[in-house]
């Protein structure tokens, strides 16, 4: 609890060293394998934290960007021959242009039915890719395996590359969120969140900053789904466009906590570990008793923890005064 | 207090769920670890349950726990490595190609199996043996049948089933010989399959083949799967009226399909399946009688039983231990656990190199195994040539081998009769 | 396409989309009532289509004769779900609102193939099977019953809503939670209330489609997109909303695929509903 209390810097440096050093600790490459599966995640919830916690819209379709991120660099690898690092900026601005097209019309929905506008847009964008011949439809794309090295973004066993791969890419995706959180425009997202008519009142155009915050949220997204395909080397509709994606994305950041900086990376933590720790207990029974215990730890949370991990922790802080006065003694 | 109770309980949940430990692998010395993946949970569950009981029965053949044939393959046991155990560590891959590669890497890495097997969905597969392939472990692919997985020029990938090419193929040699046999035209054809991997490579290679032999395709749809309602795909057949359909589905699909034939009174002159959802154990046992005269194309057929008393002795081992009887898909997956088994035993190690290049050399014959095929043989490739396919029928509630007409137990019944007519 | 053919895709999709309308009554009136999406509405579904193949396969009896029963088995899930879970979030933010009923729907399609293992079930026979042919036109005697079910409940509930005490008790705090808590009505009940008839409505769905369809735990995973595009299409909370979205979005499907292509009818449908809530960003009947 003290080191919320640290100076934020220091905090975050040691944050990152600890990152940083942690593949070197721990050396079995599906460990290794966990932690890219928690930083992919944290990254992703950061991204659509931007637009569906700051800025208070809630996307139940951010598959779309993440598959057009994955498609754009692996279309572009494969037809050009394009190195990976470029096609993943290619992806980001692609997918920022079709979220300014998308959210131009739908921002002027409320609620649920904004939510319920871009799970339809995912949607149809899936069924639009599936019988694509262009994109090799529900086959789906592969990268060769042959064609390794920094430059192609694919690597043999060591996981380590792409360990640093995404952990730059949330440090990158962190910094532009607490940068746009700083800003006027953070500002201007908390008071559209907070008091839309009075935001309004006072002359704040809702719908440009939210198209900012969309541009932004997908352009990481975007990237995110690019590192999915190098990992994996095989995309196809199912596995990046679907619905699901998105609902897990959009669990992810509301499990740390929406509208924090840091929350969806605590929730990325403890989402993906659940996921995994309960499918490798227990999976293999076929019982279905993975998704039993997957299910009753998401509950849990949702009933205990409404605000997220997040929200949480400043409650415990809040209810144990002595705490807090020691921490800010230290402080 | 509220609070506390709030944040002890989240607290313990969370602590609880990093403080779990991979479960490290704890193994006896003489202990061959064998990885195995299918979709244990989700919508393909009932098929991946089933998978899983077969690659077990094979492996306590394999471990003399059950008395078996001689001569079958699983039966040879582990003789060259000291009758060492067989210990298969499952993994669910849910469906998803990513859950599939990462459960590959950690079965590989955490558990240390020396092969792996799986995975039934072929992205899925795609994707896990991609896995097995940067670490050089082999992965023995008993049940994808998308032809491009042996397109890759894997070191490391062998596959024991025949792909959808090969298939397809027997599909248009079928319609030819029924036509030479029966005197008929079946020379428009209606396709109709499911928008995933699987379903878009056959109806590719359907309109290649349709082509190729001059028949002609009255209607092609590629419809969703996991659909609420297949009424204007059954209205668009209706209105090509082709002589022949040729459908690919999973179960859900396949049961929803035929009850919309009935209803709609879509009755072609025959119905020719894809295997999975028309073979699946449950396709009969839910439909009863409307599941009738349905052609499908297939790898096993309990009526080979008949044929080969091997078959009918393992079918009644399975039976005995999980309560159904053998299909297509399942006797698939235990003849792949089998002939990795062989290949461990003939290597005389469990070193991924030496068991890489036993399988290379398989060599199985007819007799070793529950399939009507040739025997196990791979090529270049990983791909076994000496794979086929029969085509099955189902008959008084059975599926019975019509075609190829050596090996048939029973006259092909046609052409289907109109539903009112039944 | 001639005039039969025409006709014939219209019933049929005037059918499917009755059949629509019966999922998602139950799931806008919980919305409409306290303003939460369950997304385990869809398994709400599946336990009442399991509910209706346990009493046929163990006892012989029809889904049809038993709906009574599953309708009150499922008015006791919903209220149970709602005593034991929703109550403690009724004034969290939407988001972990929309995190615990996903929780619940992984949960009941954990806890149903852990009971009832993943196999495809079927009712195999029922006082309603069988086609019936009107001139040229044919259809299952299954979803004949179900359409005319789909008809009773969204007549039952409206006339429940609007014209007993109860229903306008209920009505009222789905208008105004605080004006009605101060009238003496108890919130926390109706809340109960609307959760019980949600579900029950979701098993006479499942006992009315149990009838044709293959029962199996993900089973509401095939209606439950479905479901919430007609629920937004008519109006979150509008139950005479979501008969008719149920209705358009039947026939535009069956239509629509018939037309352009059964691969692009869920594109089809969902375009629709983008069209429509770009006039009408709160649906068709939706409460502005």
């Amino acid at each position: 609890m003290t080191t919320i209390h640290l100076p934020k810097t220091v905090g975050a440096l040691a944050l990152l060293g600890f990152a940083l050093l942690l593949p070197l600790v721990i050396q079995d490459p599906a460990r290794q394998n966990f932690l890219i599966l928690i930083l992919m995640g944290a990254q992703l919830g950061v991204a659509w934290n931007i637009i569906g916690g700051y800025a208070g819209q809630v996307s139940l379709g951010h598959a779309v960007f993440y598959g057009i991120g994955a498609y754009t660099s692996t279309m572009l690898s494969l037809k050009l021959g394009l190195s990976p690092w470029l096609g993943m900026l290619a992806g980001g601005v692609v997918a920022s242009a079709f979220s300014v097209a998308m959210g131009w019309p739908c921002f002027r929905l409320k609620g649920h039915y904004f939510a319920m506008a871009t799970i339809a847009v995912a949607e149809i964008v899936q069924v639009l890719v599936t019988n694509s011949e262009t994109l090799e439809g529900a086959v789906g794309l592969s990268l060769p395996m042959g064609n390794t090295g920094v430059a192609a973004m694919v690597f043999s066993t060591s996981k380590l590359p792409y360990y640093y791969i995404i952990l730059g890419l949330l440090v990158v995706t962190v910094l532009a969120s607490w940068a746009i959180e700083r800003s006027h425009i953070g500002y201007y997202f908390r008071a559209i969140k907070d008091e839309p008519e009075a935001a309004r009142a006072l002359g704040v155009s809702l719908t440009r900053y939210k198209l900012v915050a969309i541009a932004v949220s997908s352009f990481f997204t975007a990237m995110g789904g690019s590192f999915y395909a190098q990992k994996e080397m095989f995309i196809d509709p199912g596995s990046v466009l679907a619905t699901g994606v998105s609902i897990k994305i959009a669990l992810i950041a509301i499990l740390g906590g929406v509208g924090t900086l840091l929350g969806p990376v605590l929730g990325a933590g403890i989402l993906i570990t659940i996921e995994e720790y309960s499918r490798v207990l227990f999976g293999s029974t076929g019982s279905g008793t993975d998704m039993i215990i997957y299910a009753l730890m998401i509950i849990l949370v949702a009933v205990y923890s409404p605000a997220g991990v997040m929200g949480l922790l400043h409650e415990l802080r809040r209810r144990i005064p002595s705490l807090r006065a020691k921490a800010e003694v230290r402080a | 207090m509220k609070a506390w109770l709030r944040g002890t309980v989240v607290g313990a949940a969370a602590v609880a769920a990093l403080g779990l430990v991979w479960s490290g692998p704890a193994r006896a010395q003489d202990e061959i670890r064998i990885g195995v993946i299918y979709p244990l949970t989700g919508a393909a569950a009932s098929t991946g349950v089933e998978l899983k009981a077969a690659a077990e029965l094979a492996a306590a053949i394999t471990n003399r726990e059950l008395p078996a044939p001689d001569k079958l393959a699983a039966a040879v046991g582990m003789p060259n490595l000291k009758g060492a155990k067989i210990k298969l560590i499952f993994g669910d891959h849910q469906g998803n190609p990513q859950v599939g590669a990462t459960e590959a890497e950690r079965l590989i890495t955490s558990e240390k199996v020396v092969a792996l097997v799986g995975a039934y969905f072929s992205n899925v597969t795609a994707t896990a043996s991609q896995v097995a392939e940067r670490y050089g472990v082999p992965f023995l692919n008993a049940d994808s049948s998308s032809a491009t997985l042996t397109q890759r020029n894997f070191k490391w990938f062998f596959r024991t089933t025949p792909h959808d090419d090969l298939f397809v193929t027997n599909f248009f040699a079928f319609l030819q010989d029924m036509e030479k046999k029966k005197g008929v035209q079946l020379r428009t054809l209606g396709l109709f399959n499911e928008n995933t991997l699987w379903g878009n490579e056959t109806t590719k290679l359907e309109v290649k083949l349709a082509e190729e032999q001059k028949f002609k395709v009255a209607e092609k749809i590629v419809y969703p799967a996991k659909a609420t309602q297949m009424t204007s795909e059954v209205q668009r057949l209706k209105a090509a009226n082709p002589a022949v359909v040729m459908q690919s589905s999973y179960l859900g699909d396949a049961i929803l399909s035929m009850k919309t034939y009935k209803e709609l009174g879509f009755s072609p002159q025959m119905l020719l399946a894809n295997d999975a959802g028309f073979n699946d154990s449950e396709f009969l046992k839910t439909l009863g009688k409307d599941g009738e005269y349905v052609f499908s194309r297939e790898v096993w057929a309990l009526d080979q039983a008949e044929r080969n008393p091997l078959i009918k002795r393992v079918n009644e081992m399975m039976k005995e231990r999980s309560g159904v009887n053998f299909n297509g898909n399942s006797a698939r997956a235990f003849t792949g656990v089998a002939v990795l088994a062989d290949a461990i035993n003939r290597a005389g190690s469990t070193k991924p190199e030496d068991i890489r290049k036993a399988l290379q050399e398989t060599s199985l014959s007819a007799e070793q195994l529950i399939l009507p095929w040739k025997g196990v043989k791979f090529d270049a490739q990983g791909q076994n040539e000496l794979g086929q396919g029969i085509i099955v029928q189902v008959q008084g509630g059975q599926y019975v081998t019509v075609w190829p007409f050596d090996v048939a137990t029973k006259e092909v019944v046609f052409p289907m009769p109109a539903w009112d007519k039944r | 396409m001639t005039a039969d053919l025409f006709l014939q895709i219209l019933v049929s999709g005037l059918l499917i989309g009755l059949i629509y309308a019966l999922v998602a009554v139950g799931l806008t009136l919980i919305f409409g009532v306290m303003d939460i999406v369950n997304f385990a509405h869809g398994e709400f579904l599946m336990l009442g289509m399991y509910a209706s193949f346990w009493g046929f396969a163990l006892f012989g009896i029809d889904p049809i004769l038993s709906m009574p029963v599953t309708a009150a088995l499922l008015f006791g899930v919903g209220v149970l779900v709602y005593q034991v879970i929703i109550r403690r979030i009724i004034n969290a933010p939407m988001l972990s609102q929309i995190f615990a009923t996903f929780g619940l729907m992984i949960l009941f399609r954990g806890l149903a193939q852990f009971f009832w293992k993943p196999d495809h079930r079927l009712v195999t026979h029922t006082l309603v099977g069988g086609n019936v042919t009107l001139g040229s036109i044919q259809f299952g005697l299954p979803q004949l019953t179900a359409a005319v079910g789909a008809v009773g409940v969204t007549a039952g509930l409206w006339y429940f809503l609007h014209r007993t005490r109860l229903g306008t008790a209920l009505e009222a705090t789905a208008i105004d939670r605080e004006a009605a808590t101060l009238m003496g009505i108890n919130g926390q009940s109706m809340f109960a209330l609307a959760w019980g008839i949600g579900a029950a409505c979701a098993g006479i769905g499942g006992a009315l489609i149990a009838t044709f369809f293959p029962i199996f735990p993900e089973v509401g995973s095939n209606f439950i997109l479905i479901a919430f595009v007609v629920v937004v299409l008519g109006g979150f909370g509008s139950i005479v909303g979501a008969f008719w979205a149920g209705i358009i979005v039947g026939v535009i499907e069956v239509v629509g695929g018939f037309v352009v292509g059964p691969e692009y009818k869920t594109a089809i449908v969902l375009s629709l509903l983008l069209l429509v809530l770009l006039v009408r960003p709160k649906g068709l009947m939706g409460k502005a």
